[in-house]
């Protein structure tokens, strides 16, 4: 399940990193940009390679990295991104995160029997030359679940697996579920399960761990001792394609071929991989400091005539939307609890403010046709599960007004009045971000009262990442509608955040229909593929129409790369599984 | 003296208790808290919030305050909820980068404030002393992180002679490689610093000659035939280095404080950097350990400043 954190099973995102980001005055992009932007290409140009070489690569934070290098403990974006080229997942994936058989493991699951049997490739070895074995799988299990390591992976989807959740407590000394047939040293794990979902087969599902732990190097290591331990924070074990050869903590790690890797030694010789300011992107790029480095979006018309690299780009699994609070989270139930009497339950008054948000203007004027509109809650990424026929909410403010008025909000002076006579404030609560999301913010309010609609900031101004969440969360009253985003595991299922029983289901809708489809999706009969994509793309309908939650926009991300540089792509089919490039495939060019 | 000192010291007492307090309320207060960017439903909610609980977040502030201060005793600052390793090693790394970084820091503010000073004092009203006053306002009308970015554009970019982060090369390795590859990376943010903190310095030194120059043993001096140089040198520059001595507590301390926007701008992994991350994530323990240590470290700057004087100035005495 590293997906989980890399494709980042669903954290919170800053306004700042993913709604309508970009800065820049220039106004005058014209729609050519966006044209070539969606002609990246995700993959550089194959060329003839040679051995050894140095490659750099920017690492962009602010804060210097934590330097966790175990999957089960780690839990930061950037701890996965200095650790990749070692750490490599058991699966690898097609382009649509489902499990293939091309990576180290291989995985089968029986619906039946309720089980998966993940089987270990002969030859995929740790960089100290020991195979990977069941019990390094196991092993993992036990990091997670064992109460004393701190992990935070552990979860109830996991502990669909026997036996975990008394693992857990304390209350058994094994793990029930996990069987190996061959024994601890064999390479085959049975794992038993309770119930079984459709999402299973694929990759971030959070039901099955995707990576395993060497049990042989850590278990001299208490489970409380393991987080700070040198053979995680200094000299840790992978078996993907490179080894940890030295960190400097928190500001670089270089990595040196493996020379045990299952697929064969990397051409490579070494990986420098450097913490630099997000501030200080777009001058490196420039002046080529890095060979491998992501573009900042707010300075892409800075550094889009960069000569001796290639830019190439993906589509994140992520989307902005704006939600309505329809009601409040009810923590004794563990519940999403509607109030019918809610000013925004009213589908009239959110479908009409969601014709009123001009999307793709913003897109074009202010991130450089970088950003562009979602039209529904499942992105194209998941292929067949996106229903392509859905066009959402275009920028309409005739159909807007049309529908406001049919509905009885009836113009008093300025603004519009609720059907019952009151006045109406709607109070929209927004992140801070960088210089554009202020005139990006007052834009959507233009807009709005050009349907009449009174729309103020909650607080009356923007807010702060930690303060904005705390809002949010908490069903502040101040709050009618906000501006978030989301993004997403590679397992495409939406109960986690709009179920019932989901507290990041921070519109707090829970009608009957919706939960309905919602099991639909992860259903028994949903193992019938065509009837998951059914009901997929019946939630998706569903949620259009309703509108509780009106996605609103997704951005490239682009990474230049040095045009000696070859092999490096950014599809999911050509990743081992970890989210990153394979990095056994890059080399540079002869 | 020493009497005084130990006062002193045992006023620092109460001093730390309040402030450690306060730092301990008002980080409390912040909203959020270090698990905030951990949520990620793949990551249970109940999981997250069984750590908060076993991390005694939930307790009433009393309580965690009083847990704070028993470990503290125990010389025990905590583990950092964000880093996972022990405060003090955490602060103990940073602290070491910082201190090198302070300390090329304050030598070239000195190289550069206290010849400039002596210039513009011993030609008073000159042309020198035009050009030291016209760099003492520039120097001192930009702000620092303005002047910062603006050097690390022009010679960590433009230029590429410094590196733009970090405080050593990836590459940097045996004793001589690590400590040239240190040092080339703070030259640049202990030049840029230095050149903008001169200011004080400089027009203490000034003043301090313009005003000895005048006074009644100079010109005793003089009269008796004492050649101008040993005049100048002897007795109006020592009794005008007075100040800025005795100034030395508060610089160091300034230094360690003063890091936050040089370090944050270059990214230096200093205590200043830490602070401000520490802010950011919510890292409690930390943030109010670095706190107690700034505290600490302001009220002994005060303290050593004052000591400093008596030393050398025999007509102060502190009672």
């Amino acid at each position: 399940m590293k997906k989980a954190k890399i494709f980042a099973g669903i954290t919170l995102l800053s306004g700042a990193a993913l709604t309508l980001v970009a800065c820049g005055k220039s106004n005058n992009q014209s729609v050519d940009e966006t044209k070539t932007a969606s002609k990246f290409s995700d993959t550089v140009p194959v060329k003839a390679t040679k051995d050894g070489g140095t490659v750099k690569v920017a690492v962009e934070t602010d804060t210097p990295f934590t330097g966790i290098f175990n999957d089960e403990l780690s839990t930061s974006a950037i701890d996965s991104e200095v650790s990749q080229y070692g750490s490599e997942s058991l699966f690898a994936t097609d382009d649509h995160y489902k499990f293939t058989d091309k990576g180290a493991a291989t995985i089968k699951i029986d619906q039946k029997a309720k089980t998966a049997t993940i089987t270990i490739k002969k030859g995929v070895k740790w960089s100290d030359g020991k195979q990977v074995t069941a019990k390094d799988y196991e092993y993992a299990y036990e990091i997670i679940a064992n109460k004393d390591s701190g992990s935070q992976r552990y979860s109830s989807s996991l502990a669909e697996l026997e036996g975990l959740a008394e693992y857990h407590d304390g209350k058994s000394k094994t793990i029930s579920g996990i069987e190996m047939p061959d024994g601890e040293n064999g390479r085959v794990v049975v794992l038993h399960f309770k119930h079984m979902a459709p999402g299973m087969n694929t990759s971030g599902s959070g039901y099955i761990w995707e990576t395993a732990a060497p049990y042989h190097y850590l278990k001299d290591v208490a489970f409380k001792d393991l987080m700070a331990s040198d053979k995680i924070r200094k000299k840790p074990l992978y078996f993907g394609a490179y080894k940890l050869d030295k960190i400097v903590r928190g500001q670089s790690v270089t990595w040196v071929p493996n020379e045990y890797y299952y697929k064969g030694k990397p051409k490579i010789s070494k990986i420098v991989a450097t913490v630099i300011s997000p501030n200080s992107v777009a001058q490196s790029i420039k002046s080529g400091k890095f060979d491998v480095t992501e573009v900042i979006k707010s300075q892409w018309q800075n550094v889009k005539n960069t000569k001796d690299v290639n830019f190439i780009a993906q589509i994140p699994l992520a989307y902005s939307y704006l939600g309505f609070k329809v009601g409040k989270w009810d923590s004794k139930k563990g519940e999403n609890v509607m109030d019918k009497n809610s000013k925004m339950n009213n589908k009239a008054l959110r479908q009409a403010i969601a014709y009123g948000m001009n999307v793709e203007q913003v897109g074009k004027r202010y991130s450089f046709g970088l950003s562009f509109r979602v039209p529904t809650l499942i992105p194209s990424s998941f292929g067949e599960y996106h229903d392509s026929s859905i066009k959402g909410y275009t920028y309409n403010l005739k159909k807007g007004n049309e529908i406001l008025d049919k509905a009885g909000y009836k113009k008093k002076g300025e603004y519009r009045v609720q059907p019952n006579g009151k006045p109406l404030t709607i109070y929209l609560a927004a992140m801070s971000g960088n210089s554009n999301q202020e005139p990006i913010i007052q834009n959507y309010i233009q807009q709005w009262k050009k349907l009449g609609l009174n729309v103020k900031l909650t607080g009356g101004r923007l807010i702060e990442f930690n303060s904005f969440y705390d809002k949010v969360k908490n069903d502040d009253p101040s709050v009618d509608m906000f501006l978030a985003a989301w993004s997403l595991s590679s397992e495409p299922s939406p109960a986690d955040l709009y179920g019932k029983t989901s507290p990041f289901n921070y519109s707090r809708f829970a009608t009957a229909e919706n939960q309905k489809l919602l099991d639909e999706i992860d259903s028994a009969k949903a193992f019938n593929n065509s009837y998951r994509v059914k009901a997929f793309h019946k939630w998706q309908k569903y949620m259009n129409d309703e509108a509780y939650v009106v996605p609103v926009s997704n951005s490239y991300k682009i990474v230049a790369v040095n045009k000696k540089l070859t092999g490096y792509s950014l599809k999911p089919s050509k990743s081992m599984g970890n989210g990153y490039p394979n990095w056994y495939d890059v080399a540079l060019v002869k | 003296m020493w009497k005084t000192v130990l006062r002193r010291l045992l006023i620092m007492i109460p001093q730390l208790i309040i402030l450690s307090m306060l730092v301990f309320l008002l980080a409390k207060m912040m909203p959020g808290d270090p698990f905030t960017g951990a949520i990620n439903p793949n990551t249970d909610p109940k999981q997250i919030e069984a750590l908060k609980r076993a991390a005694g977040l939930y307790d009433p502030w009393y309580i965690q305050y009083g847990r704070w201060v028993g470990n503290l005793f125990h010389g025990d600052l905590g583990t950092s909820y964000i880093q996972h390793v022990s405060v003090s090693s955490l602060i103990w790394d940073r602290a070491v980068n910082t201190f090198w970084l302070s300390l090329l820091t304050t030598i070239i503010t000195y190289a550069i404030a206290i010849p400039l000073g002596i210039t513009a004092g011993r030609h008073q009203d000159e042309w020198q002393d035009t050009a030291v006053q016209v760099f003492n306002y520039i120097t001192f009308a930009i702000p620092g992180f303005v002047f910062y970015i603006l050097g690390l554009w022009l010679f960590g970019f433009t230029l590429g002679w410094f590196p733009i982060s970090g405080s050593v090369s990836a590459s940097a390795s045996g004793f001589w490689g690590v400590l040239g590859s240190r040092l080339y990376h703070m030259i640049l943010p202990a030049i840029l610093y230095a050149l903008i903190t001169t200011t004080g310095t400089v027009q203490y030194l000034r003043t301090g000659i313009v005003d000895n120059k005048v006074e009644d043993y100079v010109r005793t001096a003089r009269s008796k035939g004492v050649p101008e140089n040993v005049v100048f040198n002897k007795h109006i520059l020592r009794n005008s280095l007075l100040p800025i001595a005795a100034f030395l507590g508060n610089t160091i301390t300034g230094l360690l404080g003063g890091s936050m926007i040089i370090e944050t701008v270059f990214s230096y992994p200093g205590m200043g950097k830490l602070f401000m991350d520490s802010i950011g994530q919510r890292d409690y323990t930390t943030l109010t350990a670095l706190i107690l240590i700034f505290g600490i470290l302001t009220l002994v700057g005060n303290l050593l400043s004052d000591i400093i004087m008596s030393i050398i100035d025999p007509r102060i005495r502190i009672q």
